[in-house]
């Protein structure tokens, strides 16, 4: 059963549906998770995250290859931003989820790359400038397209070309701050 | 799954596919996850029966008799509405004749060997086999008794001369009940519960009425009560005393 | 010491199904062996606190069964996988599961969790929710084993555990037993010899109410010596010798 099905299985009551979901998709999640959040709390994470999944299947719109992982990640961000925003760290770790993978990642190393985003943070510019704002609301306060665009008062194309741009600068920068890790075709 | 304990079920190693980080337990999240899906919300009778009976399992045990479902309540109230509809039609008051032998079968049915498959394994519970049949008991007698009750007092209201006895005919209720009792925890049977409660209660009818001429003659004759009574006591000391020491192959 | 006991005797009219047995057992597995009418399952039915013994003590987890409220601790802490188990058809797995753990007196807060870890470790996590009507002979006996296991019980009794299961589900089994005989005592009958020679740590054969053989498997293995005992493994021959020899010594009394 590919993971489409198994969502709509899911959606329709059927646990082991779920089960199979966890055995495909948690390593993977714990994975992404780990590196920015400690052992304890991935697995918090992606309790809640499992859950939300076995509530919410009827929520998923089925889209080709990848969209089934594409979907539950998002509901694993959206947890792991929970527990990042109560320790006050949402806006440094997030974009280190979405923008790289640090695999094993241990306290120490996550410090360094805390300093590295923020670093790569300014390069976007001072806070309240736009596109750091627009990253901000988009990223780490998770709010929609359209949201972004009555807060900020500018149409939605300029949001997402402004939110666009700012994940590019902290790809950029963050590859410029680390040693030839992997050579570069990340 | 739960690496170590995995009794060769349809995934091995649940989590294994693909890279994992080493110190994050995912077996330990999916029982978590499971946990909550898997868990049952008992019901609002339930939780009441829980707290008044101040054993959750009591409760679940007295919500899982068979003659207090649905289906089995339903056909009480069909029987007895049926002999509400006959008192209306001929003055007889049906309902307090019909009412014993219906609860003597529900009694009889919330009895372990004739319809409870896991019978020894409740005899080694914390929550005893006896202290489930004493609270089902005493539950589907209290049921059927409201239920009759309602039935013969509209019965009463529209046809007056069956008011007479209205509330006579819990007495010989009881000791029909008692007699279903004792036959099915003796047998181990509830059927047999079943059929001495029934033709038991049927044959004193029709001997009350070949007797003195009247079908409720075994429900207002005041001389009956003590008898009723002592019949009553007795079986239920012999369904005491059958359910003490459980007999059965060795 | 969680199983006391002594001189224990269990007659129905003039049988003696149990005839003056003595057992002690701490944690550990415990095989309890011998051919059908042992009287095996009369003394797990003992132990499980189901039927009273005739005379003799019995002591289980440092307390007399004979008076309510220390039996009703000992039920709280005790699992019994009787021989036939019968099951409510329109249950599922984890209903059924829970329902027993209800009954042992287990807090309902507790339950869940509990539920979920007794059906993983028996394998059925597939099968949680499917109704028990639905499940095959095996299935069903390990639903029983899992309700068995889901109070985490000091005293587990398993009688005939393995009726069912396939070889692969009964090499996991006698992991599930090794791994819970760390802390519990547990005692398995049987009279699939090699089933469980493998997992106990001290093995009993019964026969005829008596215990004839109490020691590790290796010894009774080592009873097989010296005699041409019938079997096709090692375990089997000395099980052989020990039945065969009682027998010949009644032979010769009567």
């Amino acid at each position: 059963m590919d993971d489409d099905d198994l969502i709509a299985a899911v959606n329709a009551g059927d646990d082991a549906g779920l089960r199979e979901l966890f055995t495909r998709h948690a390593p993977w999640l714990a994975v992404r998770l780990r590196s920015v959040l400690p052992a304890a709390e991935v697995e918090d994470v992606l309790q809640e995250t499992f859950l939300a999944v076995w509530r919410g299947a009827g929520g998923y719109r089925p889209g080709g290859p990848g969209s089934a992982g594409g979907w539950m990640w998002g509901i694993a961000r959206r947890q792991a931003a929970l527990f990042l925003r109560r320790r006050g760290q949402a806006e440094l770790l997030l974009p280190a989820i979405d923008v790289h993978e640090y695999p094993g990642a241990d306290p120490a190393e996550t410090a360094v790359i805390r300093a590295e985003l923020a670093e790569a943070l300014s390069a976007l510019g001072p806070e309240g400038s736009p596109n750091r704002e627009a990253w901000r609301l988009m990223y780490v306060d998770d709010r929609t397209v359209a949201e972004v665009a009555e807060l900020t008062g500018v149409p939605e194309g300029t949001v997402k070309s402004r939110a666009h741009r700012a994940r590019k600068q902290l790809r950029a920068a963050l590859r410029r701050r680390e040693p030839a890790q992997d050579g570069g075709g990340r | 799954m739960t690496g170590r304990y995995e009794m060769a079920g349809d995934h091995d190693d649940l989590a294994g596919r693909g890279r994992r980080p080493g110190d994050v337990d995912l077996d330990r999240v999916w029982l978590g996850v499971a946990a909550q899906v898997w868990r049952r919300h008992p019901g609002p009778a339930e939780r009441a029966a829980g707290r008044l009976l101040r054993s959750p399992g009591l409760a679940r045990a007295l919500v899982t008799t068979p003659s207090l479902l649905a289906g089995w309540l339903i056909a009480t109230a069909v029987v007895l509405m049926a002999g509400l509809f006959a008192t209306l039609g001929t003055g007889t008051p049906y309902v307090p004749l019909l009412a014993p032998a219906v609860a003597a079968a529900g009694i009889a049915y919330a009895y372990g060997p004739g319809i409870d498959p896991a019978w020894e394994l409740a005899r080694s519970m914390a929550v005893s086999d006896r202290m489930v049949l004493l609270a089902r008991t005493l539950a589907v007698f209290a049921v059927n008794a409201v239920l009759g009750l309602a039935a013969a007092a509209a019965g009463a209201a529209a046809v007056p001369t069956a008011a007479a006895v209205t509330f006579g005919w819990l007495l010989p209720m009881t000791a029909v009940c008692a007699l279903a009792l004792a036959a099915a925890t003796l047998a181990q049977s509830a059927n047999v519960g079943v059929a001495a409660g029934v033709a038991g209660w049927a044959i004193v009818v029709l001997a009350g009425q070949s007797a003195s001429g009247r079908l409720t003659a075994v429900i207002t004759e005041a001389g009956l009560v003590l008898p009723y009574l002592a019949f009553a006591a007795v079986c239920a000391a012999i369904a005491w005393a059958a359910t003490r020491v459980p007999r059965g192959t060795p | 010491m969680n199983v006391e006991i002594n001189d224990l005797t269990r007659r129905f009219g003039r049988n003696r199904a149990v005839d003056e047995v003595s057992l002690q057992a701490g944690a550990g597995v415990f095989g309890l062996l011998g051919p059908n009418g042992a009287g095996k399952t009369t003394l797990l039915r003992m132990m499980a606190t189901v039927i009273p013994p005739s005379s003799g003590t019995l002591r289980l987890l440092g307390r007399d069964p004979g008076s309510y409220g220390p039996r009703r601790e000992i039920r709280r802490r005790v699992g019994y996988l009787p021989q036939n188990l019968g099951y409510y058809p329109g249950f599922t797995v984890a209903e059924f599961v829970e329902y027993f753990a209800l009954l042992k007196d287990m807090p309902p807060g507790r339950v869940p969790a509990a539920v979920a870890v007794a059906v993983e470790r028996t394998g059925l996590g597939d099968k949680a929710r499917a109704k028990l009507r639905t499940l095959s002979g095996g299935m069903l006996r390990r639903a029983g084993i899992a309700q068995a296991i889901v109070n985490e019980p000091e005293l587990l009794l398993l009688d005939e555990p393995t009726a069912g299961l396939d070889p692969e589900q009964r090499v996991a089994f006698r992991a599930l037993l090794r791994d819970l005989g760390e802390r519990a005592t547990v005692i398995v009958s049987t009279h699939l010899v090699e089933d469980v020679g493998a997992a106990c740590t001290r093995v009993a054969l019964m026969d005829q109410g008596k215990i004839l053989f109490y020691g590790t498997p290796a010894e009774l293995t080592a009873r097989a010596e010296g005699t041409d005992a019938a079997g096709d493994a090692p375990l089997e021959r000395g099980y052989s010798a020990v039945l065969a020899a009682a027998r010949i010594g009644a032979g010769a009394r009567s």
